[in-house]
């Protein structure tokens, strides 16, 4: 590489457009995306504490529980049990600043909740997907959409209350 | 699918950055979703990097060249970063000079001058004849000779 390519700009790939990206790519994925009112200083780190904020705004979620932790790659890795219609569901979770993706065992099921700073950081861009990443699965999309609707109006009913 | 994206995006980020300037970001996306939804077609692990590549580019020139071609504007760099820590002011010069290339041009110099990759193996990757690889490589680096040469 010349002394001078080295000075070319470089794309970057916030966590939102990970997130669009990952979704975009399989089939059932739903996501609804848009504005917290809330800073992200505050909505971020209260997201990240999945034990405590996944119950509050997932609708099929009953109870979080970290079971291990461990940094992995400048990231947090995690395992948790979600308690979801009475079974407790492992998971695999991957949570960086702003990027949290909890896949089941197995891939049945697929969690993605990604944030930036909006206006200045005054304000939260959120998204959140839920998607079954087998193949088959797309008609699925529909019913996938009303759920994660349906946390989004959850989490910005709890944003504006201050979390 | 997120590990395979976290590993390639430091190149592919390169590659848009520089074809497709300001829409870098909106270039890069659009080649990972390609990546992703075409990766079952890749039948040898061994061959991802160039097929990225090819896809890169070829997303890249796409967007560029349906976005506006907008003067650069210096504030627009916010977000942007380098793969060295370099002043804004060559950032800047570096940046207005690509931008009066076309993005095939922007694409040639990628490939040959980032990725190494020789004059022919670029016309294949762009479709084109050598002879047409050099004579745009020869206005590309001709354009920053102007800029960078005393």
């Amino acid at each position: 590489m010349s002394d001078v390519s080295r000075r070319w700009p470089v794309a970057m790939a916030g966590p939102i457009a990970r997130a669009r990206t990952l979704g975009a790519s399989i089939p059932s994925a739903a996501w609804t995306e848009g504005i917290l009112d809330a800073p992200y200083d505050a909505a971020w780190p209260w997201v990240a504490d999945l034990a405590m904020s996944v119950p509050s705004f997932d609708t099929q979620v009953r109870k979080v529980q970290v079971v291990q932790r461990a940094a992995v790659d400048g990231a947090e890795q995690l395992r948790i049990k979600a308690t979801t219609f009475g079974v407790a569901v492992p998971f695999d979770v991957r949570l960086e600043d702003g990027f949290c993706l909890m896949q089941a065992r197995a891939r049945l099921y697929l969690v993605l909740m990604a944030a930036e700073p909006h206006d200045g950081g005054a304000r939260t861009r959120f998204l959140h997907l839920e998607a079954v990443p087998l193949p088959g699965t797309r008609l699925l999309r529909g019913h996938l959409q009303r759920v994660v609707d349906a946390d989004f109006r959850n989490l910005v009913r709890l944003a504006a209350l201050g979390f | 699918m997120d590990a395979l994206v976290r590993e390639l995006m430091p190149y592919v980020g390169r590659v848009c950055g520089a074809i497709a300037l300001d829409r870098g970001d909106d270039a890069m996306q659009e080649t990972f979703i390609s990546v992703l939804r075409n990766l079952r077609t890749l039948r040898e692990p061994a061959a991802l990097h160039g097929w990225v590549r090819r896809i890169a580019v070829r997303e890249a020139i796409r967007v560029a060249r349906s976005g506006r071609e907008d003067p650069t504007d210096p504030t627009t760099l916010v977000g942007l970063t380098s793969v060295a820590p370099i002043d804004m002011a060559t950032v800047i010069d570096v940046r207005t000079t690509l931008a009066g290339l076309a993005p095939e041009q922007r694409a040639i110099l990628v490939l040959r001058d980032v990725d190494g990759l020789s004059e022919a193996e670029a016309a294949q990757l762009l479709g084109v004849a050598a002879g047409t690889v050099k004579s745009r490589l020869h206005r590309a680096r001709s354009a920053f000779a102007r800029r960078w040469e005393p």
